[in-house]
């Protein structure tokens, strides 16, 4: 027996190799910082090209679609390889490769001088956190996966050195999310005590075959999804998310907002779904939070969901510094994307995925633009906008194409986005939700417009002139060309989006 | 489709010439001003092409085939999906009728005077036109467009360069009109939006390889075979939320029309807006709003629509007595004339809404003329604005002298404006009263609309009297008459309302079929729609 | 009540004081040696749950290792046994109501649930097991523990030597 495990573990590695190549890439990273310290972009290139493989090995991983790590009766597999984790990953990796391309031009970073190789090593180890989390299906490997994206993000939050807000920032954001872990593993302690297992099948196995009562699994469910919804800054969980966006360097702000809000989802979205339903009803579609039918799941979410993106937009409204109010504006973008969840089924989920594909261009370009123009400005206050998109038309217009697009104004991507959302939402008759989802985005309008307008609808005398480079250029056009072109032709995302639904075992 | 694709053409040139007044440098302004006249003239050439070659017997509206000049390209396709989801399909899909003819004439003509009034914007000029194309191209797409999904994405299209041309070109609070104008409209657009993912999770088009699918095509929202069971919107649904949705899509188009609550962005947007983008908005922009009811909310919602029609006759009737004597009470030239526009968007609601043949070709009529006649005044404003810099209406006096072709232009808008016959506001006013009068469910609120007329002749002879006529302001001695680009710009829209007001029947004919069409299909989808909805209670 | 119950509830007990003076102490050094009573009674429930190989653990890791780090720290730092750490509390009335409500949810839980109890079972090797689980089962579980205490690593020694190279700059 035990050689027969060893034999499946050692199997398993095989379609274990995209994690096993970021792992790889944090200890050569960890190596060469100890020798190769003056070097500007060498740290830089050695993650790209680790990230560039795994996302090769990930491509080219056979689709097993089956349980990685089980080693017989007791531990039926830790891990999943299926479509729907595989989309987030690629959706990981790239926002990982636009961070390391954003870093590279950063004032921040490269002014950070000897902690510059921590900060690459950190970057591949939350990485390797986040693709654990999309795939794991064993509560334990999910804590643990939870705390290495965690801890890496703490620590890069606090990142640029001498600054009294990064600090801040990360002290508050370990204090919170120690409060968030903490929650979450009473959660999995209350659910492993009722079922005697760690692993969501077996925990949803026993679940509808065996009566539970239904207040501790309530507590234990709201407890998870409170951890988690710390992760994707959901009310009232969300505090810490200004601070810490505001505080951080804003390419790790860029990465919190989108690929730890990806993971996040891709764990809230697994775990929930696997645990919670019963699927051995014949209609998947229908069985949506079969188990503990008495408790109204969904409404629950769905008032979570209005409160998030109304707090995230109202709050927003009356923030002067453009850091803070993408912060508050990525908050609202979670509550839209938790009404997607609150339908749970397949179209509601395809919603998500589609969400979150344009979400992370067009938010990343925001950000990128924000940061190219507070390296040059040194301030990220509104204010100081004023007249810029006479200064620098380029990166005057590409802001606001991303800003319209986070409104989600045809043809730019955030109306397809919006438009798949609310489309789930019409569909599975949740009107007054789409209600509330739709003026909410009418409120989103003003705050970004009034970017727009400080830019375009004022004059100013100060002298400003921004000398791109063509790498930044690239970057931006990278990003700016599938904001718009995704709003005209969106055949393609859909298309991705809807082969990766398929949760593994559903 | 077969041919030249006209319609293409016609929507999408203004996007090319944006995209080469882009490629000019910015310095060489003639250049780009005479790029988008030309683009805009072309316009015109391919909307009057279409006009010549226009089949008068084809009615359209619902039936693809009496369409004309139809272009149906597959735009977005995703075939094979799993079954929860099936095929997605989106059309490119382009045609005219009777409905939408006039009003691309319209847009085309407008446009192009729209361009001779920017002549003299000195700011940013490269920015202006580009954008200002961007938007004819957005509002050509919206009278074009019969697939929803086109529809509103063009409808969007012109939110952004209104913003910035409100906002940029604009008088002193720019930014709070331009803000005001966008808040406004997106506001109406996005419960535009839930009522179309409505519709559409609610009808199937049967594919010609005999799938089901679920559709954004209007025309066949229109037909009640096509709506599923347990759909939304269905009539077959006895639980269904037609009539929410009738009011979620009204409003959004009541908010471009705009309809009295929802109006007040309006004359803010007008007063800030430089004097082309008035021409514009109150030209063809509030026009979408009323086609916007008549090609989507009438056809496809025709049971409500009769439910509601006494309701939106008196919010036409509020519109038109509201916004008269707001006019009477302005004092600025520009918002009395955005006020009197208010006002006569008010006779298209009551044309429209009395449902009758004569009524509606009123309503439509009257979307053109006071296309034509607003854009007319707000041009007029323009010119004297242009030379004075100021707008007050007691500021003058006596111009009629002093400036005496300008005075005789403007006589020929504010008779039109009123409704002297002769003028083609009288004809479509007519036409509006004589649907009205003809419905005795309105016909009181006809009646007490017909005080409309009269406020509109005293506000409009008030204002000529205290511009125009009586002892000349010492200040404006040295005001020169309407220079040659002006006249340019004024002359082809007074040619206009004095011809249609003469010999209306071109215009007239071209609508006729369709609005017949359109009238059968409201009174009889009411029997059609409600017997569906009795069956099954 | 068995001598077994009696052993759990005192060390149940111990935990809890001492675990209480840790928050509530106003001298940080009462709160380090306080700390030393959680982590022997911790010890004392693992005893009593025969997991004999985790006890031990606890012991040597906990107090012998960071428990002495902690004291060391304390006593290292300049003037530290002398500062009065803040341990006032605000918003009492909320947070008595909150945490009772909480608590009495938990309460209930715990004492109306069936809870799914595992059969007893008598091992003579713990040690021998868990190191069989740990290469095994969890393998990577425990590589990526690993992996995590390399990151908590690195990030101490980043914020370490942060203050290091700030007190350089001031001293420059």
């Amino acid at each position: 027996m035990e050689n027969n495990s060893i034999q499946n573990i050692l199997e398993s590695l095989n379609y274990f190799t995209p994690e096993l190549a970021l792992m790889l890439t944090f200890f050569v990273l960890l190596l060469v910082d100890l020798f190769f310290r003056k070097s500007k972009y060498l740290l830089p290139a050695i993650s790209l090209v680790g990230f560039i493989v795994s996302g090769y090995l990930l491509v080219y991983t056979p689709d097993v679609k089956g349980f990685l790590f089980s080693t017989g009766m007791t531990n039926i597999g830790l891990y999943v390889i299926d479509p729907f984790s595989f989309f987030f990953k690629i959706l990981i990796l790239l926002a990982m490769i636009y961070t390391i391309l954003f870093s590279l031009s950063s004032k921040e970073i490269n002014e950070a001088g000897g902690n510059r190789g921590e900060y690459y090593v950190l970057l591949s180890s939350f990485a390797l956190g986040m693709f654990l989390l999309t795939s794991t299906i064993d509560l334990l490997l999910m804590y643990l996966s939870f705390e290495l994206v965690s801890l890496s993000s703490y620590i890069l939050a606090g990142f640029t050195r001498n600054v009294k807000r990064s600090a801040e920032a990360s002290l508050k954001y370990i204090i919170f999310g120690a409060v968030a872990s903490g929650a979450m593993l009473y959660g999995i302690s209350i659910l492993y005590g009722l079922t005697g297992t760690t692993n969501l099948y077996l925990i949803n196995f026993y679940l509808s075959n065996q009566n539970i009562e239904s207040l501790p699994l309530v507590i234990a469910g709201l407890l998870i999804i409170g951890g988690i919804g710390f992760k994707i800054s959901m009310a009232p969980f969300h505090f810490w998310t200004p601070d810490v966006y505001e505080g951080a360097p804003i390419t790790i702000t860029a990465v919190l907002s989108v690929a730890s809000k990806a993971a996040g989802f891709a764990l809230l979205i697994r775990s929930l779904k696997i645990m919670f339903i019963d699927y051995t009803a014949t209609n998947l579609q229908s069985s949506a939070w079969a188990i503990l039918s008495q408790f109204k799941w969904n409404e629950l979410i769905a008032g979570l969901a209005v409160l998030t993106m109304t707090l995230g937009n109202l709050a927003a409204l009356w923030q002067s510094n453009l850091k803070r109010m993408l912060a508050y504006s990525s908050i609202a973008h979670a509550g839209y994307m938790l009404t997607g969840f609150v339908i749970l089924d397949n179209q509601g989920i395809m919603a998500i995925l589609i969400y979150f594909f344009i979400y992370l261009f067009m938010n990343l370009g925001a950000f990128f633009v924000v940061m190219l123009i507070a390296d040059k400005l040194g301030s990220e206050e509104m204010e100081d906008y004023t007249g810029l998109g006479y200064k620098a038309p380029f990166l005057g217009v590409s802001l606001t194409i991303f800003l319209i697009s986070l409104t989600g104004i045809p043809p730019t991507a955030g109306f397809v986005a919006k438009l798949y959302l609310f489309g789930a939402l019409i569909k599975a008759k949740w009107i007054w939700l789409a209600v509330i989802g739709v003026l909410n985005s009418v409120i989103s309008l003003y705050y970004y417009l009034k970017v727009v307008k400080n830019m375009f609808l004022r004059e100013s005398e100060i002298e400003y002139s921004h000398n791109l480079g063509h790498g930044n250029l690239l970057i931006t056009l990278s990003l700016l060309i599938p904001t718009l072109l995704f709003g005209i032709y969106f055949k393609p995302i859909i298309e991705f989006a809807e082969q990766s639904v398929r949760i593994f075992g559903f | 489709m077969s041919g030249i694709p006209y319609l293409t053409l016609v929507t999408f040139l203004p996007i090319l010439g944006m995209i080469i007044v882009l490629l000019i440098k910015s310095e060489k302004i003639q250049l780009i001003r005479i790029t988008a006249a030309i683009v805009t003239f072309l316009q015109i050439v391919i909307a009057a092409l279409m006009w010549s070659k226009f089949n008068f017997s084809a009615a359209g509206i619902n039936d693809q085939s009496s369409f004309q000049f139809v272009e149906k390209v597959r735009w977005i396709e995703i075939k094979n999906l799993a079954d929860w989801i099936g095929t997605v399909k989106i059309d490119y899909f382009l045609g005219v009728d009777g409905l939408s003819m006039p009003m691309v004439l319209l847009t085309a003509l407008i446009s192009f005077l729209g361009v001779l009034a920017s002549w003299n914007i000195s700011k940013g000029i490269k920015g202006y036109f580009a954008l200002y194309l961007l938007l004819d191209t957005g509002m050509m797409g919206s009278f074009v467009a019969l697939d929803f999904f086109l529809f509103y994405v063009f409808w969007e299209l012109m939110l952004l360069p209104m913003y910035f041309l409100i906002g940029i070109w604009g008088g002193p609070r720019k930014e709070y009109a331009a803000i005001k104008f966008f808040i406004y409209t997106l506001f109406g657009s996005v419960f535009m939006l839930l009522v179309m993912l409505g519709l559409y999770f609610s009808t199937y088009e049967i594919l010609p390889d005999g799938s089901k699918v679920y559709t954004f095509n209007m025309l066949q929202m229109m037909n009640p075979v096509n709506y599923s069971k347990e759909g939304l919107l269905s009539p077959f649904n006895p639980n269904n939320l037609r009539f929410i949705a009738y009011i979620f899509l009204f409003i959004g188009f009541a908010i471009k029309v705009p309809m009295f609550p929802f109006h007040t962005w309006l004359p803010d947007a007008h007063v800030e807006a430089p004097t082309p983008i008035s021409v514009i908005l109150a030209g063809i922009l509030l026009k979408l709003g009323t086609y916007g009811m008549m090609r989507i909310s009438f056809p496809i919602f025709p049971e409500i629509t009769n439910q509601l029609a006494y309701w939106i006759a008196v919010f036409g009737m509020i519109n038109i007595v509201y916004g008269a004597l707001c006019a009477m009470a302005q004092k600025d030239f520009k918002s009395l004339i955005a006020y009197s526009s208010i006002s006569h968007m008010g006779y298209v609601l009551l044309g429209m809404a009395s449902l009758t043949t004569q009524g509606m070709m009123g309503a439509l009529f009257q979307m053109f003329n006071h296309g034509t006649i607003t854009a007319m005044l707000f041009m007029i404003v323009g010119v004297i604005y242009d030379r004075a810099h100021t707008r007050g209406v007691n500021d003058f006096g006596g111009l009629a002298l002093q400036m005496p072709v300008y005075t005789g232009i403007t006589t020929v808008a504010f008779f039109a404006s009123l409704g002297l016959p002769g003028l083609s506001g009288f004809i479509s006013e007519a036409f509006v009263f004589l649907g009205a009068f003809s419905n005795e469910t309105i016909r009181i609120l006809a009646i007490i609309s017909t005080l409309g007329i009269l406020l509109t002749a005293a506000y409009m002879l008030w204002t000529m009297q205290r511009i125009y006529f009586g002892k000349l302001n010492p200040r404006w001695e040295n005001l020169p008459d309407v220079n040659k680009l002006e006249l340019a710009a004024l002359s082809p829209l007074a040619v206009v309302v004095i011809l249609f007001g003469i010999y209306p029947s071109p215009m007239l004919n071209l609508m006729n079929t369709s609005v017949n069409k359109l009238v059968e299909i409201v009174v009889n989808g009411q029997v059609t729609f409600s017997n569906l909805s009795a069956l099954i209670k | 009540m068995t001598t077994y119950d009696l052993i759990f509830y005192l060390f149940a007990l111990i935990i809890l004081v001492s675990a209480f003076i840790v928050v509530a102490a106003r001298n940080i050094i009462y709160s380090a040696f306080s700390l030393l009573f959680t982590f022997f009674g911790v010890a004392g429930i693992y005893v009593l749950l025969n997991a004999d190989f985790i006890a031990v653990v606890q012991v040597i890791i906990y107090v012998g290792g960071i428990l002495v780090l902690i004291i060391f720290g304390v006593m290292l730092t300049n003037k530290i046994t002398e500062v009065e750490i803040k341990t006032e509390s605000f918003q009492v009335l909320p947070s008595i109501i909150i945490s009772g409500i909480i608590g009495g949810t938990l309460v209930a839980i715990f004492t109306k649930t069936n809870w799914k109890v595992a059969e007893p079972q008598i091992l003579d090797k713990t040690v021998t097991e868990i190191g069989r689980f740990l290469v095994s089962h969890y393998m990577i579980l425990f590589e990526l523990a690993g992996i995590i205490l390399l990151v908590a690593l690195i990030g101490s020694v980043m914020i370490a030597r942060k203050e290091k190279l700030e007190t350089e700059e001031v001293e420059k």
